[in-house]
């Protein structure tokens, strides 16, 4: 059972933008990456998901709710981090996070403080003097302080240093655990393949590749079997390069790395 | 069940009531300065210095809405305030509030970050049209204070206090007008320039219109295409009923000025 669910979403900008005949699904407790070159559409796809615009053709639902017309029933489980973080300059970090609580009509603090602490921020300083990993750290406050069911990330580390990346993977992973249902779009593959369990790969408007984590890395492994002169060397060989050893002939595989895939298919011709 | 917070979002409109202060003290400290000096003008009975002033250069007097011969100090202020100086300074504060509380959010992004909670876009529009339309309010309320303060200081009892106050009702349905097509404007245009340009340029165009017919002789007739011509203050002194048609007239327009920006930006698609 899907908990978001686009159906031949379609939304042509013209020269080749938007995105075309997109479906895609995403069960309860799914981490789901989606992955593309700028431009490809990741933007275009999660606008429409928080309805702040409309299908041309086609439907994006969450939780059997219409992402366009219930959009305002559908925030109240859904956690949000816009892929351009823009805030009330004029505030400071403080009083925005205090501000959107009252305005989401929450009733206490919810998990502000445990998230401020997790990620080393006092939001005592106004906005519009913040860095771009501190405006950042606001935005992931803001998106899990009313501990939503469902949260739909725009590259949600960009602007965060290794240590700060590493732990917002933390945060993932225990959402997952507890059984979140997380949609999140990402440069980063590392992030991805650490914390994904489905991953989606669109380019040029369309979807690449949809499968799990791990049958998209399986689709492309290569294996290689050699056959060596006796089982000694066989077996020296099998060690050195982690292959499996049947007699005098040993079989390697070479796994490609997420990246790897992803610049497979980004690298493809552009006759889509 | 009812909740206030469905229609009228509270936590937001205290947040630009806060960001309207500001801008309000600084109006009211203007206008307090140049209408005491005006007012102080008056000189009952004889002919005062902007008489003079109006019979030295009376086409560019007449022009700003000065002249005639106020033979009391009600007609004094009407002449000499509500032909330029109440028009414009409150026109230029609805300008650019009503630029800063929806295309200035849009055009930055920060409208991300309201449209990502449970509020329905229809009550974040009634919300800033309500900070809007208060700011607006205010202002009047302060000029009306302000007019009676500073008359009965200097000349007790000359002042119609009936007569300021229909004058002052007229003038609020003026701006409310105004602020109706500068929020329409911030609806509409998801560019900050634009809303800006043609929710600055339209009031400022129509009262040129204004300023020409006011020269007189075969230009007047340019006043039938100016809506600043509804607020007639003679005719409200005068008690004349289409004083208060006009004025009428005014604020029935405001109404779907208001409501067609709900409507647009409840509709439109923001790319934030």
């Amino acid at each position: 059972m899907s908990v978001i669910n686009v159906v031949g979403l379609t939304r042509d900008y013209g020269g080749g933008k938007g995105v075309f005949n997109l479906s895609f699904g995403v069960g309860e407790g799914t981490v789901f990456g989606f992955l593309g070159p700028n431009g490809a559409g990741k933007t275009t796809t999660i606008r429409h998901l928080m309805g702040f615009i409309r299908p041309q053709s086609g439907q994006c639902e969450i939780s059997g709710m219409d992402c366009w017309r219930e959009r305002d029933r559908i925030q109240t489980f859904l956690g949000y981090i816009p892929g351009e973080i823009s805030f009330f300059d004029d505030m400071t970090g403080s009083d925005y996070l205090t501000f959107l609580a009252k305005y989401r009509g929450m009733k206490s603090e919810g998990r502000r403080k445990e998230l401020l602490d997790r990620f080393e921020l006092s939001p005592g300083g106004r906005i519009k003097k913040m860095s771009k990993g501190m405006k950042q750290k606001i935005g992931i406050v803001a998106a899990f302080m009313h501990d939503p069911e469902i949260l739909i990330l725009d590259e949600p580390t960009s602007g965060l240093d290794p240590l700060m990346q590493s732990r917002f993977i933390e945060l993932i992973a225990e959402e997952k655990k507890r059984s979140k249902t997380i949609f999140m779009s990402s440069h980063m593959f590392g992030e991805v393949e650490r914390t994904c369990g489905r991953i989606g790969i669109i380019r040029g408007g369309r979807l690449a590749a949809e499968d799990s984590a791990e049958n998209l890395r399986e689709r492309h492994v290569r294996r290689y079997t050699v056959g060596l002169d006796d089982e000694e060397k066989a077996a020296a060989f099998a060690k050195d390069f982690e292959g499996a050893r049947e007699g005098k002939r040993v079989t390697v595989s070479a796994r490609q790395s997420l990246e790897e895939i992803f610049m497979g298919f980004y690298g493809e011709d552009d006759d889509v | 069940m009812f909740k206030l917070n469905h229609i009228f979002n509270t936590t937001l409109y205290k947040r630009e009531m806060g960001g309207s202060w500001r801008m309000l003290l600084i109006f009211a400290g203007i206008i307090a300065m140049y209408a005491g000096v005006v007012i102080s003008m008056y000189e009952p009975g004889i002919e005062g210095m902007l008489a003079q002033l109006a019979e030295a250069i009376p086409e560019l007097m007449a022009a700003v809405g000065m002249g005639g011969a106020p033979s009391d100090l009600t007609g004094f202020i009407s002449s000499y305030l509500y032909g330029m100086l109440l028009l414009v300074f409150p026109m230029v504060y609805t300008i650019l509030r009503a630029n800063a509380l929806v295309a200035r959010y849009v055009d930055r992004g920060s409208m991300a970050g309201l449209l990502a909670a449970p509020v329905k876009r229809r009550s974040i529009a009634l919300t800033q049209a309500g900070a809007l339309a208060t700011g607006i309010i205010i202002m009047i309320a302060f000029i009306t204070i302000l007019e009676a303060a500073v008359s009965e200081a200097l000349f007790p009892g000359e002042l119609d206090i009936g007569g300021i106050i229909a004058l002052n009702s007229g003038l609020l349905c003026l701006h409310l007008f105004i602020g109706g097509i500068c929020f329409l404007c911030s609806c509409i245009f998801s560019d900050a320039k634009h809303s800006a340009g043609l929710g600055a340029g339209i009031p400022a165009f129509m009262y040129i219109l204004l300023m020409i017919s006011n020269i007189g002789g075969a230009a007047e007739n340019v006043k039938y295409a100016t809506f600043f011509t509804l607020y007639n203050t003679e005719a409200i002194l005068a008690g004349d009923p289409s004083g208060a048609a006009g004025a009428a007239i005014l604020l029935a327009g405001a109404v779907p000025l208001f409501a067609s920006g709900i409507t647009v930006f409840s509709r439109k698609d923001l790319h934030v």
